[in-house]
């Protein structure tokens, strides 16, 4: 059992006080002397020719100090152009519904807005391709004009994935296609005992953070120096990415990452490089803030996809095959995660032959972009499912089905790279042993009878079934930094570059004291900006506790070794053996008198004459080794056969955190993470009329869980230890959206025995499957 | 906004006297934020839909992006700004920090806020209960979960 003092421990965020009372400072909070505040215009068109823009009524209106197109800012190669980072204004065509065409800088949002509708622009529509098994076929039209090279900086920030797309050759709308093989399909299928083959959809959803994006940049003329402050992910991405947008050298440049109000991948970049152009141009501080409508309709939500999967498992249990054609709707812009869900789909159990494709195909909808395990809870719908399928089938309980084929250290993912220690078994049995789970069958078994007797259908009255799923995440690497600092009253700060979201900074915090084996009370964490902050990857990818901790860890060690090194001299004694660090002391061990306080240490490495050099430990690590992490669920659902309706009665969650350095941050992300799987399950989904615009950009319509949609979330911590990572810890952020619609999808079919193959499963979908409208 | 005529208002606001001079079309929301400097209301939608920009406005929660600023002229208007005494914590925001409650938030002054209204008029309410109290606020991080906790704390913390 752990030893450990202050890590593992459930630990109130220390810097929650701020959020409570109001005080912390969030982008759109931001005012500035002489600041103008910026609107921009969004196609109404989801594929179009811009023939002209006429903005000359918007330019006059009183309050408004300029009105910017495309023609005015600068140009790029044409090989930039498939990012779109480097398309800052639609320039001669827009390509999806709500592309940005014009900016206009005012004294005020109102005055801002009202100049929108005065700008006059002149369209040409053009064919749409909104449909990504359509615009694969040869002769569908092309979503935009080819890609050549594609810019995939961002998306490699969530998962280290080691195969290489293949980009498309010939134009298409197939920006990028994958495959994996092994074994023998055919001779996999004809083994089997039973074969299932379904088409699974799932739609487009967003990561529905609370704040919309929002960002607030100043340019110096005379000093040449640009300040963005902003809510991001990755102030170090940002400022990378402006320098290269802006040809401005990073030492100019400083990106202040502010408190952020929710992310989950949505928020690394979006429109910090045209504010940074728009106050470059006008040498004055510009804020853009985005309303819910302008996120929901032109930020970067999470994709549709369909996947066409058939599977094939022998009487005991045991996979046979899966052939696999995944298809993901990227948007206007490439940017999908054909790779990972290649992966994820056939990762989680051992099927011995497998067929996998997976393509990323372009459209003419918004650009999709990372959100919780980007991909990733797309296939798990379908192979979760399916294996239930099989298992009721062959009359095998699915949850012991898995457990058979589940994965475990040194078994091969799809991409041929072999598993590092996991804990998809340690979950599947955490899970087993929930009483949700136990209860399986019990309702149903209560109820039959009865009904039987009352002569009643299976169809009629409220219907109660338990459904289990599991899915995993793979996690990013990046290499991180951190600083450790003895300050002069003997005190402890950590400066890290990571922007803090859910507490992270508590955990950092809570490994420093443990290093040096101190009180919680004594250590201070501070994010830096990107000036003054030691160089950190970007928030996401489940990484930031497990590549940026490691460094604090290294940083805090070799604090240690310094005061140790110091501590010796001073008390006469060898640095090796005999030292300990105790509540803030140095000690000889075994003599509790000689000793000397950290304090102390501080004046004799800081004061006036010290004889020291003061005490500053660095940490930098590199990551190489991924550390998945998995995670089952189950749930009790009541379903109303009459309506459709469907209620979430009981959630249970299991998660592998390798090691919760703060368990109740921990179990934190694993219910909102659950939560968002509710979601996507049950409620979410932006609809696109036949021309391609978003019909729901609202959050009415939009519809996200509220406390009454979702009970209690139980959670169960598994620790099976990763090899590298901070007391064994993995990354916990993105796993516990993953199995969120297969497991509705497996309760739905146990309480009213049809299965839905589309999410979310709305009413109207149970009611379809039911053979009722 | 160029035409309408401004006119006066006067609120109190966490117990002190404010004046702001607004365009009447203004919405509550945006005078707190942007005349009074009061920013720990948040703008999630701007419709009302997710209770971001939650106030208590004469003992009543409201959603304060859809009141006009001049509707609530004369009004005794509480923010999350003015919930802590001194240095103590209302026992709601005690609780959110001790529960874990607390991830982003975005959505933290407007929930904590909803838990207070709640107990203000039912001290002792049922777990169905908070969850109704909060259902107009989104939070998009915690699953609701610890946060039902936390106002559940609260109630016992304060009796
Ligand atoms: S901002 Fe007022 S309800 Fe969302
Ligand atoms: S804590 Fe982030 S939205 Fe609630």
């Amino acid at each position: 059992m752990s030893t450990y003092r202050t890590v593992g421990k459930p630990i109130a965020r220390v810097e929650g006080v701020h959020k409570v009372t109001g005080r912390s400072v969030y982008t759109a909070d931001i005012q500035l002397p002489a600041m103008l505040h910026c609107k921009l215009l969004h196609s109404p068109h989801a594929h179009a020719r811009i023939k002209g823009i006429d903005t000359t009524k918007a330019r006059v209106l009183e309050g408004v100090e300029r009105v910017v197109t495309a023609a005015d800012l600068p140009k790029f190669e044409p090989r930039r152009m498939s990012n779109r980072a480097y398309n800052l204004l639609a320039d001669g065509e827009v390509i999806f519904h709500g592309q940005p065409v014009a900016a206009v800088l005012a004294r005020d949002a109102a005055t801002a807005e009202e100049a929108l509708e005065l700008i006059e622009v002149e369209y040409e529509e053009l064919p749409t391709v909104l449909d990504p098994i359509e615009a694969m076929r040869e002769d569908a039209p092309l979503a935009r004009r080819p890609v050549s090279e594609i810019d995939r900086a961002e998306a490699r920030g969530h998962a280290t994935v080691e195969v290489e797309e293949k980009a498309s050759e010939r134009p298409s709308n197939v920006a990028s296609q994958v495959k994996f093989t092994r074994g023998d399909i055919e001779q996999g299928f004809a083994e089997a005992d039973v074969v299932i083959e379904r088409t699974w959809r799932s739609a487009i959803v967003h990561q529905g953070y609370i704040e919309p994006h929002a960002t607030v940049a100043d340019y110096d003329a005379a000093s040449g120096e640009l300040t963005i402050w902003t809510g991001t992910q990755g102030q170090f991405f940002v400022r990378d990415q402006v320098s290269n947008i802006l040809r401005i050298p990073e030492t100019k440049i400083r990106v202040i990452g502010l408190e952020l109000g929710g992310g989950f991948g949505g928020k690394i970049s979006l429109n910090q490089p045209l504010v940074a152009v728009l106050a470059r141009m006008v040498g004055r501080p510009v804020k853009l803030v985005f309303t819910r409508s302008d996120d929901l309709t032109s930020a970067t939500p999470s994709p549709q996809c369909v996947v066409e999967l058939k599977t094939g498992m022998k009487k005991d249990g045991s996979l046979t095959a899966i052939k696999a054609k995944i298809v993901y709707d990227s948007g206007a812009f490439p940017g999908a995660p054909a790779a990972v869900g290649a992966i994820l789909i056939g990762g989680s159990y051992n099927f011995p032959n497998l067929e996998i494709e997976s393509y990323e195909v372009l459209t003419n909808k918004v650009s999709v972009g990372a959100y919780r395990a980007p991909g990733a809870h797309n296939v798990a719908f379908a192979i979760e499912s399916q294996l239930d399928m099989m298992a009721r089938e062959l009359e095998r309980d699915p949850l012991e089905v898995r457990l058979k084929n589940a994965v475990g250290k040194g078994d091969e993912m799809p991409s041929k790279a072999r598993y590092p220690s996991i804990g998809l078994k340690e979950c599947l049995e955490a899970i087993r042993d929930t009483e949700v789970w136990k209860s399986r069958g019990q309702q149903r078994e209560a109820s039959l009878p009865i009904r039987q007797a009352a002569g009643k259908p299976a169809t009629t009255g409220k219907l109660r079934g338990v459904g289990m799923a599991a899915g995993g995440w793979g996690g990013g690497l990046q290499p991180a930094s951190a600083h450790v600092e003895l300050n002069g009253d003997g005190t402890i700060t950590v400066v890290v570059g990571a922007n803090d979201i859910t507490g992270t900074n508590t955990s950092f915090a809570q490994i420093a004291a443990e290093e040096l084996n101190v009180p919680l009370e004594m250590v201070n964490v501070v994010t830096g900006d990107t000036r003054t902050a030691p160089f950190a990857g970007m928030t996401g990818g489940s990484k930031t506790v497990f590549t940026v901790g490691r460094a604090v860890k290294a940083a805090a060690e070799d604090v240690r070794q310094q005061l140790f090194a110091i501590a010796a001299e001073r008390l006469e004694a060898n640095p090796e053996d005999d030292l300990e660090s105790v509540d803030g002391e140095i000690r000889v061990k075994g003599s509790p008198d000689k000793s000397i306080s950290f304090r102390r240490l501080a004046g004799i490495t800081t004061g006036f004459g010290a004889p020291y050099a003061p005490v500053i430990g660095r940490g930098a690590i590199s990551a190489r080794q991924q550390a998945p992490g998995f995670t089952a669920q189950a749930a009790e659902v009541e379903v109303d056969p009459e309506t459709g309706e469907v209620t979430v009665l009981r959630w249970a969650t299991a998660q592998d955190a390798g090691f919760a350095i703060n368990p109740l941050s921990v179990a934190g992300q694993m219910q909102g993470g659950t939560t968002q799987g509710m979601g996507i399950a049950l409620w979410e989904e932006m609809v696109y009329d036949e021309h391609g615009r978003l019909l729901n950009p609202g959050l009415l319509d939009y519809r996200m869980p509220t406390a009454l949609d979702v009970p209690e979330i139980e959670t169960h911590i598994v620790e099976v230890p990763s090899e590298e990572g901070p007391y064994g810890a993995r990354g916990v952020g993105e796993p516990s959206i993953v199995p969120g619609p297969a497991v509705i999808s497996n309760a739905i079919e146990d309480a009213i025995g049809v299965r839905v193959t589309e999410v979310p499963i709305t009413p109207e979908r149970i009611l379809r499957a039911l053979g009722k409208i | 906004m160029a035409t309408a005529q401004k006119r006066v208002v006067h609120y109190t606001v966490n117990g002190r006297p404010y004046e702001a001079y607004i365009e009447p079309n203004r919405t509550l929301l945006e005078v707190v934020r942007d005349e009074l400097r009061l920013t720990g209301a948040k703008e999630g939608c701007g419709t009302g839909d997710c209770g971001a920009c939650s106030m208590i406005v004469n003992g009543r929660l409201v959603t304060s992006c859809l009141m006009l600023a001049p509707q609530a002229d004369g009004a005794e208007i509480t923010t999350i700004e003015g919930l802590a005494q001194d240095s103590r914590l209302h026992p709601v925001q005690q609780a959110f920090i001790e529960k874990g409650a607390v991830q982003c938030g975005f959505c933290i002054p407007g929930m904590i806020l909803a838990g207070k209204a709640l107990l203000d008029r039912n001290p002792h309410p049922t777990e169905r209960e908070i969850r109704e109290a909060i259902a107009g606020n989104l939070c998009r991080c915690t699953g609701y979960t610890k946060m039902v906790e936390a106002i559940a704390a609260a109630a016992e913390a304060t009796t």
